[in-house]
């Protein structure tokens, strides 16, 4: 899915820089400084954007370990000891949430970007390889079967775009990506 | 399209293309040889400087250098300013103190049309300005004056035409970013609608033999144009896609197989939609015929499929009816240009050019516009990056359109 961030920040930054802050009007101060704040802001973004999941992670993975030095050191009366059971069943929590977030999302896009590209090429292969003649329909069948479902989430994705003649028509993309519960 | 070739190395870098992998594209993709020359020299610059932004006294000075070379009499560069003109192009209004030859010495309106670094469309200026030219008197063009090609006088290549009056869209309409879904209105649509086919009509029907056309190739009858288009674009998006996307791949393969012979060769605007022409509100007269940079010689359909795509319309007021160009339901526009052309409109091509303008367009959208608005190749990369969005519904209407059928 090509809509990223990184590349809108870029182009943002950009504009803002070459186009709309030379224009803002010099006497006018707060816009100028706003105006400033808002190139420096989006040029934070930019930067620290591909380290927030890491950020997170690494965040998780200390907290895990004091909540877990925490629960081994600390003692007390009944609430005290409600509160340690607690924050050690949280660290284990926590420890589930590290084991399953271990891929960083800059590899995932390349995995993502490496299938895309490995499936395309096999269907170029099987449409140009005469042994492969048999199997054209059914190639056909599951490309444009993933395509409608991928587009779908895409669609909904730049939907507050505008580009959409009628927006009611498509799904939400929290109902497309299953994340109504979690986001909820 | 050989596959091998297509899955690069990890490490490949698009943005620094090396040269045996620029003449391997070559050699894959036979197309027109002004577009190969265009897309070859984009590929052997593109590791070089992103777009510089220009201030208005540094193209006055190239105009005055290139119209030094061009004018023997003495000029003046009046009144010059910014006119935006959408995602593709830096354009420049000014005034020319001039003698005019066979008029004497006037003060013309003229726009200077200049590319940046890398275009979301890139494309020949002396194509445009040969085309442009070609159309004068037959439909209604501003005269173009001088083209600089290769930019030896400005900082990029451009050529300068004159200013036309008019708007892309009534004073009060709305519309998307570069002229996308503008809303005419019912009691502009009747007028528009008619002129706009006449003038599709007068393009297609222009006898294009006798034109000074020396930047195009003419193709033989058959499926020579359509190959060369499917050819242009597949590059493009081979060059510059960011990530692969099968259903192109399985779009390409489809056009490949069911590519339609031309029954006649005509000069083809390839971007006839709305926003690309201007018109003068007070009597509804269309004025002139803009953005002719992906003209080429080739089969009508082109055209017919693109003015009905679905981006470049809306629906009307009962909320139902598809309004192709925002101007008549598809059916009623092709059954007006089949009156004023003597020509008939084939579905079948329609439906194969509707995938092809798709194709091309997501091409642009999804494939050069992430490739430059990275590499901040343009004076407009917010909004090209703003158009990629589009891509997912051209991608869409691909797939709509191959399970369709003919």
């Amino acid at each position: 899915m090509m809509v990223r961030p990184d590349t809108q920040l870029r182009t943002i930054i950009r504009a803002m820089t070459e186009v709309v802050l030379p224009a803002v009007d010099p006497a006018n101060q707060m816009a100028q400084e706003q105006a400033q704040v808002v190139v420096g802001t989006l040029l934070l973004m930019a930067e620290r954007l591909p380290l927030q999941f890491q950020f997170d992670r690494d965040e998780l993975q200390r907290l895990t370990d004091f909540a877990e030095q925490l629960a081994g050191v600390a003692s007390g009366g009944p609430r005290t000891s409600d509160l340690i059971t607690r924050l050690a069943a949280d660290a284990r929590a926590g420890r589930d949430v590290l084991e399953r977030a271990k891929a960083d999302p800059a590899e995932l896009v390349d995995t993502v970007r490496q299938l895309r590209a490995v499936a395309g090429a096999v269907v170029d292969t099987v449409f140009a390889d005469a042994a492969a003649a048999p199997c054209r329909d059914a190639v056909w069948h599951e490309v444009l079967t993933m395509s409608r479902d991928q587009l779908l989430r895409e669609r909904a994705w730049v939907l507050p775009q505008g580009f959409e003649q009628d927006p009611s028509s498509l799904p939400s993309l929290d109902s497309l990506l299953g994340t109504a519960a979690a986001t909820g | 399209m050989l596959t091998a070739e297509k899955i690069l190395p990890r490490g490949h870098d698009k943005n620094a293309p090396q040269p045996a992998w620029i003449e391997d594209l070559r050699g894959r993709y036979t197309t027109e040889r002004e577009i190969d020359a265009i897309l070859t020299r984009r590929l052997g610059r593109r590791a070089g400087p992103g777009y510089a932004p220009q201030s208005l006294a540094t193209l006055r000075a190239g105009v005055e250098a290139l119209l030094h070379d061009e004018l023997d009499e003495p000029f003046t560069v009046l009144d010059t300013r910014w006119l935006t003109g959408g995602a593709s192009k830096v354009q420049m209004a000014f005034t020319l103190d001039w003698v005019e030859p066979g008029v004497g010495r006037t003060r013309t309106p003229m726009v200077l049309r200049m590319e940046p670094a890398e275009s979301i469309v890139e494309t020949s200026r002396l194509r445009e300005f040969q085309l442009i030219r070609a159309m004068r008197g037959v439909v209604p063009v501003p005269p173009a004056y001088w083209v600089d090609a290769d930019g030896s006088h400005l900082p990029y290549p451009a050529l300068i035409y004159g200013f036309a009056p008019g708007a892309t869209r009534p004073s009060t309409a709305t519309s998307g970013v570069s002229g996308l879904g503008i809303n005419f209105g019912p009691a502009l649509r009747g007028p528009l609608a008619s002129q706009f086919v006449e003038h599709l009509a007068a393009v297609h029907t222009f006898d294009f033999s006798g034109a000074q056309l020396g930047a195009f190739d003419v193709p033989q009858a058959g499926t020579q144009s359509v190959e060369w288009g499917l050819n242009w674009w597949a590059r493009v998006w081979e060059e510059d896609c960011g990530e692969e996307v099968p259903l192109m791949n399985l779009a390409a393969h489809w056009m490949r197989q069911n590519m339609p012979p031309a029954d006649r060769i005509c000069v083809v605007h390839g971007d006839y939609r709305a926003g690309n022409y201007l018109f003068t509100e007070a009597d509804a007269r269309i004025t002139a015929l803009l953005d002719w940079e992906l003209g080429r010689l080739g089969d009508r359909h082109q055209d017919l499929a693109y003015l009905a795509t679905p981006v470049f319309g809306h629906l009307a007021e009962d909320g139902a009816t598809f309004l192709a160009s925002g101007l008549l339901p598809p059916d009623e526009l092709y059954e007006a240009y089949e009156k004023a052309s003597g020509l008939t409109v084939d579905p079948r091509r329609l439906h194969f050019y509707k995938i092809y303008n798709a194709f091309f367009l997501a091409a642009l959208t999804l494939g050069t516009g992430y490739r430059i608005a990275r590499g901040g190749k343009t004076h407009q990369d917010v909004l090209v990056a703003w158009l990629i969005g589009i891509g997912s519904l051209l991608l869409d209407e691909i797939r709509m359109l191959l399970e369709k059928g003919f």
